[in-house]
C-alpha cells in the first residue's frame, strides 16, 4: 500500500498537470478551432461544440485555395520584410538608447527615462494621426526632391518614404519604450567588474558594447526580438492606413481585406489562411527558443 | 616590465568624502608588493587608480617613466584579476585569455600560441574549449590569471583574487602565485584584507588604514617592528597582546612601566623623549610571553582561562588579576600540560616588549 507521503505526492504532480493542461488547452483553443475548421470539407459543423474542435472530412483544399484566391507569397514577403527591419530597428534603438541609460553618468540621465517610460502611458492609437501626416509630408517632399532633381516618374520617390512605403509602416514602431526600458534592465544586470575587466584588457567604449555588453545581454536581446516579431507580424491598424496598395500588404492587413467583408468566399479559407499566417511565427520561435536559456551564468563568482 | 610610483595620490568621490588621503610609494621593478588592511580602508580604490578605472583627484603617477594619470585603463599596459573573476561569459577559455590581443591585432596564430602557453603554466590546458560556467571557482581562478599572464602586461593587478575560493584550494594558488611571480619576475600588486597572505606572498607589504599608508616594509620587518599600534595588532595570528601602563623610568637604556595594580615589567626601548608618568601602551606577541617559576625576578602570577591544542602548539588565554585583559600566549605543543583554572607565573622578555606613546607610535627599539 502506497504511504500517505506518496499519495501526497502524486495529487500534488496531478494537481500540477491538470492545471496546466487547462491553461494550455486555454491559450490554444482559438488555433485548434482555427486549424480544424481549416481542415475540415463539411463546414458545417464549425460552429457547434464541441465538433467544431475537430476536423470533418478531412482535406487540404481550404489551404490550396488560400493561394489561388489572394496573392498569399505576396502578403508573406512583406510581412517578412516589415517584421525584419522592425526587428533590426527596435533592436538597434533600444540597445543604443538603453546602454547609455544604464550605464554612462550624464546630465538628465533621470529626466530622460522618465520621459521615455512616460509614453508608454499613452495609448499608441494616439500616434496614428499626427505619424500618417507626417508621413505624407515626407511623401511630398521626396516628390519635390523628385521634381527638383529632374528624375523620372518610375523613380516615385514618394513611395520610398511616404504614404504606401515599407519605411513608413516600420519607422513609427522602431523607437518604443518598452525596448529601451528591456534593454537598460539587461544592461544594468551585467557586473561591473565585466566592464573593467574588458576595459583593462583595452577595448575601448564601443568596443564593449559591441563585443561584451551585446552578447552577455543575448538572452534579453533575443526575447526582445521575439516580442517584436509578433506584434509587427500581427500589426493590423497601422499597416492597413499606410499601405494601399495590394503589392504592399503584410499577410494581416491582406487576409483581412481579401477574405472578409460581403464577397467573402466561406469561413473556412479565412481560418485556413489564418492558420497559415500564424505557422512562420511558429517555426521562428520552436528555432530560436534554446537562445533565451543561456545567460550570465559563470560569468562572476 | 615597470616600476609604479605614486606621488601625494588622493582620492575624494564627493567632495567631502577622501578615500585616499596622501599616499606616496615607490615599487620597484620586479617586485611583489601587497597591500593589506581591513575592509573599507580604500586597497580596491587605490589598485582601480593605478588600474585607470578610477579618476586620481590628486597626486601623480608613474608607470615606468610615464605619467599615467590621465592614460586610458586600455592603453596602460597593465593586467588585473578581479575576485569575482570577471570571464566573459559568452566566450570559451581561450577566448577569453586571447581577448586583449584580438583587440590589439595580433595575429591569430600567436594568439593561439601565447595562450596555450599561459594555459601550460597554469595547467588549464584541457579547459580552453569550456565556456567559464562549466568550470569550477578554482578553475575560473586560474582561467582569470591565464587572461592577465597572456598580455605580458608591465605591471599586474590582483584585487582579493582568492577570497571566493575554500581554504585548501586558497592555500594552494598562493603557492602557485608565489611560483608564477619566480616565474615571471614582473611587477605585482596583490590587494589582500587577509594577513596570512599578505606575510607569505609580499617582497613588501604595505598597511593601509584610514586612506593612509601605516607602514611599508618587509613582511619580517613589519611583524618585528610595527610603527605603530595598528600594524602591532593588525599583522599577527593570534594577536599581539596589548596592555596600558605607565612609565616609570625612561632613559635610553632598559625603559620600565608600571601596568595596573603596580606590576612591573621592563622593555629594551628607548624611551628617552618620554617624561615618568606619560601613558604608554606596552605589547608582547603570544610566542614571546614566558612560562617561569614563581621565585624568577619579575615573575607575574596569572590564571588560565582557555586552552586550545592545535597539535604542533598550545594557546593559552591567560588572565592576570587585577587586569581585566586576557592575554594570548603560544606555547609549544610539547610544553607541560595546562588546564582551566590553573594558576602560573609569566614574564615578559625585555628584549621582546614593544612600547607605543598615547599617540599609538612606537618607540624605537634598542639592540640587544
Ligand atoms: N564608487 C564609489 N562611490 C563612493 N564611495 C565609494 C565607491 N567605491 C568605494 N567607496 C568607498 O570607499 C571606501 C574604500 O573602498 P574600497 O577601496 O573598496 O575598500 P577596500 O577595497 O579596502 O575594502 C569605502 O568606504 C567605500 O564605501
Ligand atoms: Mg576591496
Amino acid at each position: 500500500m502506497p504511504s500517505r507521503k506518496h499519495v501526497h505526492a502524486m495529487l500534488h504532480t496531478g494537481a500540477h498537470y491538470t492545471s496546466l493542461i487547462l491553461f494550455a488547452l486555454f491559450t490554444t483553443f482559438p488555433f485548434i478551432w482555427a486549424l480544424s475548421s481549416g481542415l475540415s470539407g463539411d463546414a458545417s459543423h464549425m460552429y457547434l461544440f464541441p465538433d467544431g474542435f475537430w476536423p470533418h472530412e478531412a482535406t487540404l483544399d481550404w489551404f490550396a485555395r488560400v493561394f489561388r484566391e489572394m496573392p498569399f507569397t505576396t502578403y508573406l514577403k512583406n510581412s517578412t520584410i516589415l517584421a525584419f527591419f522592425t526587428i533590426a530597428g527596435v533592436v538597434a534603438v533600444s540597445v543604443l538608447a538603453g546602454y547609455p541609460l544604464a550605464r554612462m553618468k550624464f546630465p538628465g540621465r533621470g529626466l530622460v527615462f522618465v520621459a521615455i517610460i512616460a509614453t508608454m502611458m499613452l495609448p499608441s492609437e494616439v500616434g496614428i494621426v499626427p505619424n500618417f501626416i507626417t508621413l505624407k509630408h515626407f511623401g511630398d517632399a521626396a516628390a519635390a526632391l523628385q521634381g527638383t532633381l529632374g528624375l523620372g516618374p518610375d523613380w516615385n520617390l514618394r513611395e520610398w518614404i511616404g504614404l504606401n512605403s515599407y519605411f513608413g509602416a516600420i519607422v513609427p514602431n522602431v523607437a518604443g519604450a518598452f525596448g529601451i526600458f528591456l534593454m537598460k534592465q539587461a544592461f544594468e544586470q551585467i557586473p561591473q567588474d565585466l566592464i573593467d575587466a574588458a576595459r583593462v584588457d583595452g577595448a575601448n567604449e564601443m568596443q564593449i558594447l559591441w563585443k561584451v555588453m551585446v552578447p552577455v545581454t543575448g538572452p534579453s536581446i533575443a526575447a526582445l526580438a521575439i516580442f517584436t516579431l509578433v506584434s509587427a507580424w500581427n500589426d493590423y491598424l497601422w499597416p492597413s492606413l499606410v499601405m494601399n496598395s495590394k503589392e504592399k500588404m503584410p499577410l494581416a492587413v491582406g487576409v483581412f481585406n481579401d477574405l472578409t467583408g460581403p464577397f467573402a468566399t466561406s469561413d473556412n479559407i479565412l481560418m485556413a489562411a489564418i492558420v497559415l499566417t500564424v505557422i512562420p511565427v511558429l517555426v521562428f520561435f520552436a528555432f530560436t527558443q534554446r537562445y533565451f536559456i543561456s545567460g550570465m551564468d559563470g560569468a562572476v563568482k | 616590465m615597470a616600476s609604479v610610483s605614486l606621488r601625494n595620490i588622493r582620492k575624494n568621490y564627493t567632495r567631502d568624502v577622501t578615500v585616499i588621503r596622501d599616499v606616496s610609494l615607490d615599487i620597484d621593478d620586479g617586485e611583489f608588493i601587497v597591500f593589506v588592511g581591513p575592509s573599507g580602508c580604500g586597497k580596491s580604490t587605490m589598485l582601480r587608480m593605478i588600474a585607470g578605472l578610477e579618476d586620481i583627484t590628486g597626486g601623480e603617477l608613474y608607470i615606468g617613466e610615464t605619467l599615467a594619470n590621465d592614460i586610458h585603463a586600455s592603453k596602460r599596459g597593465i593586467a588585473m584579476v578581479f575576485q569575482s573573476y570577471a570571464l566573459y561569459p559568452h566566450m570559451s577559455c581561450a577566448e577569453n585569455m586571447g581577448f586583449a590581443l584580438k583587440l590589439a591585432g595580433t595575429p591569430k596564430a600567436e594568439i593561439d600560441s601565447r595562450v596555450q602557453r599561459a594555459a601550460e603554466i597554469l595547467e588549464i590546458t584541457h579547459l580552453l574549449e569550456r565556456k567559464p560556467k562549466a568550470l569550477s571557482g578554482g578553475q575560473r581562478q586560474r582561467v582569470a590569471i591565464g587572461r592577465a599572464i597572456v598580455r605580458n602586461p608591465k605591471v599586474f593587478l590582483f584585487d582579493e583574487p582568492l577570497s571566493n575560493l575554500d581554504a585548501a584550494l586558497r592555500l594552494n594558488m598562493r603557492v602557485e602565485l608565489s611560483k608564477l611571480h619566480q616565474e615571471l619576475q614582473t611587477t605585482m600588486i596583490y590587494v589582500t584584507h587577509d594577513q596570512v597572505e599578505a606575510m607569505t606572498l609580499a617582497d613588501r607589504i604595505v598597511v593601509f588604514h584610514a586612506g593612509l599608508i601605516q607602514q611599508v616594509g618587509s613582511p619580517l620587518d613589519l611583524y618585528e617592528n610595527p610603527s605603530n599600534l595598528f600594524v602591532a595588532g593588525f599583522l599577527g595570528s593570534p594577536k599581539m597582546n596589548l596592555l596600558a601602563g605607565v612609565m616609570l623610568e625612561c632613559g635610553d637604556g632598559l625603559a620600565s612601566l608600571s601596568l595596573q595594580q603596580g606590576m612591573i615589567v621592563s622593555a629594551r626601548c628607548n624611551a628617552s623623549h618620554l617624561r615618568v608618568h606619560d601613558k604608554v601602551t606596552m605589547g608582547i606577541r603570544p610566542e614571546h610571553i614566558r612560562l617561569v617559576s614563581a621565585d624568577t625576578a619579575g615573575a607575574l602570577a596569572a590564571q588560565v582561562d582557555l586552552i586550545e591544542h592545535l597539535g604542533d602548539v598550545v594557546l593559552a588565554y591567560i588572565e592576570i588579576p587585577g587586569i581585566h585583559e586576557v592575554l594570548c600566549m603560544k606555547l609549544p605543543g610539547s610544553a607541560p600540560a595546562l588546564a582551566y583554572g590553573d594558576r602560573i607565573h609569566i614574564a615578559f622578555p625585555p628584549e621582546h616588549v614593544l612600547l607605543f606613546d598615547h599617540e599609538g607610535n612606537a618607540l624605537p627599539r634598542l639592540p640587544a
